[in-house]
């Protein structure tokens, strides 16, 4: 995809379902192939997909992709790839580690109960998949960063993961309410407590006292870092929004990821995002041949089947399924080119198994434009979106 | 220890990745124990209008929908069910209203982490054990749960809040609800895959932790199989076909796609395989059904096949 050349990230998102991981490790090889050096964060735990990466298995710190195995498979490998799966946990432990002003500080935060649970909690993972992304691009090891987005109910939840993660270590208004406990005491504010001091010891009733001051210790203990989240989530939208960066988004040939595609693009377009282009993975191709198989039982009695009209009889069957198959992703494949309006549409088709080893992937790295073996471009110079390699319609 | 079969079971938490068919699943399975003559109630949990493109009704927030003779439907919203939790506990409406209005309380409602999760489940809790003339109102609850991670998070949320508030009302609740989640004889969670490895290795990491929180585990379905029309032999005459060169373009295609399809369900049958393998459950399998829009009988022929599917009638392994 030559738009993608010469971009510090690409976030690849969409339903869950459609191939995310395995389109995001073939962009990534396809950058790599053409001289970047990549690093690929999956979320999924695509053991095969390492193990055909000829890496021991994903994990938080970046593999290197041997480039014999990548050659093995028929690409030329003028960069590098590294690929590593996304482990909330140790990253918000690093985020904590370096914004902490002092080990008894840091300390404190990693043994709180509130951090522990909220850490471990499904919603930690957007924000930390952002968060290891930016850890990522400042490292300066790489050219480009290839971001596999988290399964989530709005496929964007990760977007505002940084601020709702900012707002929520703020806390101001529970500081308020939690009042002394929480070290909130400011001349000014205590009207404001006054009201406050009988909302919670209603939740006190309800969630008992423990409950409370563990949120208080785990908010005073944040006392300090709020600038730097901040910052941070500042600096995080800022490289998301910017022209650095572009957006795929990875749809399926069926009605549901499709029209959930259309609303990410739309709202990505809405709020200014840089878009790239919209994957269809595993569209069915069309059978050669339009005509019937008259001729076949014919040929399987000269083959030797024991029952060559039958045996015809389900293979003609099975030509009119993949016929139907085929016309449906197609019609599917117009609708949202329909809905989309205009963006470039990459079209992988659906190869006979998902692929786990380095020649499928190859396949779909070929199949979004990136050929390896074309090798005369320039990395920096990237062409406007709308000369992508294909265009449906 | 043997446990009951899962349609024996009240309560069943539908599980997987998301994409894998979590929602048809747990349509067909509550439609089937409809049939059965169990009064069930589906419920879907956040905004997941799923259902509604299975059965034509998007199920409400407030009340269940009857659906089907003896099926019900119901969605179940955090927001929604933390008022309810309110209402119940503080009893006293003025008290209620404060604060629901205060921002103050959503913000601690937000940073209590899985508070959401725990009211959804302690909503669902509630609805299993509601009790009306001395009977239970549900025979059966399927819950259409979200995608892996959150899914994990909703069965966890009772042990988190338990584990986080020391004591306290809440910690109560959420013992009481820890209970009915973990009690095999109550209580089954079934894991949807579809024959990809992603999702089989995802279903098998889920089982794993579920096993290792006491999670009640009951089956596993697979969902999207494809199978093939063709005997052992087949391929063998379809390939000399392939390469007679008196075969013409559309006896090729023929060929070609009935190879494909022989090719398709072997490769479906060995990510089965390591479904059951890699989770050590039973597996259910259904096929592929092309349309699932309401009328067309889709739901109705896999609800069928899953019941009548060995995997459904009971397992030691839990």
């Amino acid at each position: 995809m030559a738009m993608l050349r010469g971009r510090r990230v690409v976030v690849v998102a969409g339903a869950g379902g459609v191939g995310k991981t395995t389109v995001s490790a073939a962009l990534g090889l396809g950058l790599a192939a053409a001289g970047a050096r990549v690093a690929v964060v999956t979320i999924d735990p695509a053991r095969r997909l390492a193990t055909a990466l000829g890496i021991p298995g994903l994990g938080d710190e970046p593999h290197r992709v041997d480039p014999a195995v990548v050659e093995a498979a028929g690409m030329r490998m003028a960069g590098t790839l590294d690929a590593l799966q996304l482990d909330p946990r140790a990253t918000f432990d690093r985020l904590i580690a370096r914004e902490a002003p002092d080990d008894a500080a840091r300390d404190r935060i990693l043994r709180n109960r509130v951090y522990r649970h909220l850490s471990g909690a499904a919603g930690a993972q957007e924000f930390m998949a952002v968060e290891r992304l930016h850890e990522l691009v400042d490292s300066g090891a790489y050219d480009v960063v290839v971001l596999d987005t988290p399964p989530a109910r709005n496929a964007l939840d990760f977007l505002d993961a940084p601020e709702r993660m900012t707002r929520f270590v703020e806390g101001r208004g529970l500081r308020l309410l939690l009042g002394p406990r929480a070290g909130a005491g400011r001349t000014g504010w205590r009207a404001l407590q006054a009201g406050g001091h009988m909302v919670m010891s209603v939740v006190e009733r309800l969630t008992g006292a423990q409950l409370l001051t563990d949120i208080s210790e785990f908010l005073q203990s944040f006392d300090g870092m709020y600038q730097g989240f901040s910052n941070r989530a500042a600096a995080v939208h800022d490289l998301l929004a910017s022209d650095s960066t572009r957006f795929v988004v990875v749809t399926g040939p069926r009605p549901e990821p499709a029209s959930e595609a259309v609303a990410l693009w739309r709202r990505l377009a809405d709020e200014h995002y840089p878009l790239g282009a919209v994957v269809v993975n595993r569209v069915h191709p069309a059978p050669g041949a339009t005509g019937t198989p008259d001729g076949l039982a014919g040929l399987l009695r000269h083959a030797g089947a024991p029952d060559p009209e039958g045996l015809a009889s389900r293979a003609a069957a099975a030509l009119e399924a993949a016929q139907a198959r085929a016309a449906a992703d197609a019609h599917e494949v117009g609708a949202l080119s329909h809905a989309l309006s205009g963006p470039p549409l990459a079209i992988v088709p659906a190869l006979a198994e998902d692929p786990v080893e380095v020649a499928g992937l190859a396949q779909v790295t070929r199949a979004l434009g990136d050929d390896a073996r074309d090798p005369g471009r320039d990395a920096g110079a990237a062409p406007p979106p709308d000369q992508a390699r294909r265009q449906t319609t | 220890m043997p446990s009951p079969p899962l349609t024996d079971r009240r309560l069943v938490f539908v599980l997987g990745k998301g994409g894998v068919g979590k929602t048809t699943v747990a349509a067909a399975l509550a439609l089937g124990l409809a049939d059965r003559g169990h009064r069930t109630l589906l419920i879907e949990v956040a905004a997941e209008t799923r259902t509604a493109a299975v059965f034509g009704t998007a199920p409400p927030v407030d009340a269940p929908v009857e659906l089907r003779p003896g099926l019900f439907a119901l969605s179940v919203d955090a927001e929604q069910a933390m008022q309810e939790y309110l209402s119940i506990q503080l009893k006293v409406r003025p008290l209620v209203e404060m604060m629901s209005r205060s921002r103050a309380f959503h913000q601690v409602t937000q940073a209590a982490p899985g508070l959401a999760e725990l009211v959804t489940l302690g909503k669902i809790w509630d609805l299993a054990t509601a009790v009306r003339d001395g009977r239970p109102v549900w025979d059966r609850l399927v819950v259409d749960a979200p995608a892996t991670g959150h899914g994990l998070a909703l069965l966890q949320a009772a042990a988190s809040m338990r584990d986080l508030a020391g004591s306290g009302p809440i910690s109560d609740q959420a013992d009481a609800i820890e209970r009915v989640v973990r009690h095999p004889e109550a209580t089954g969670v079934v894991v949807v895959a579809i024959p990809e490895e992603l999702a089989v290795t995802e279903a098998a990491e889920a089982v794993a932790l579920m096993r290792e929180r006491g999670v009640p585990v009951a089956c596993a379905v697979a969902n999207a199989v494809r199978t093939s029309p063709f005997g052992p032999g087949d391929a063998d005459v379809l390939r000399t076909v392939l390469g007679d060169p008196a075969a013409g373009p559309a006896e090729r295609a023929a060929a070609g796609a009935a190879l494909a399809t022989v090719d398709g369900a072997a490769h479906d049958a060995r990510e089965v395989r390591a479904l059951g393998d890699g989770c050590a459950l039973p597996v259910a399998m259904l096929p592929a059904v092309p349309d699932l829009a309401p009328g067309s009988g889709g739901v109705e022929h896999l609800s069928a096949t899953l019941m009548a599917d060995p995997a459904l009638g009971g397992t030691g392994a839990s």
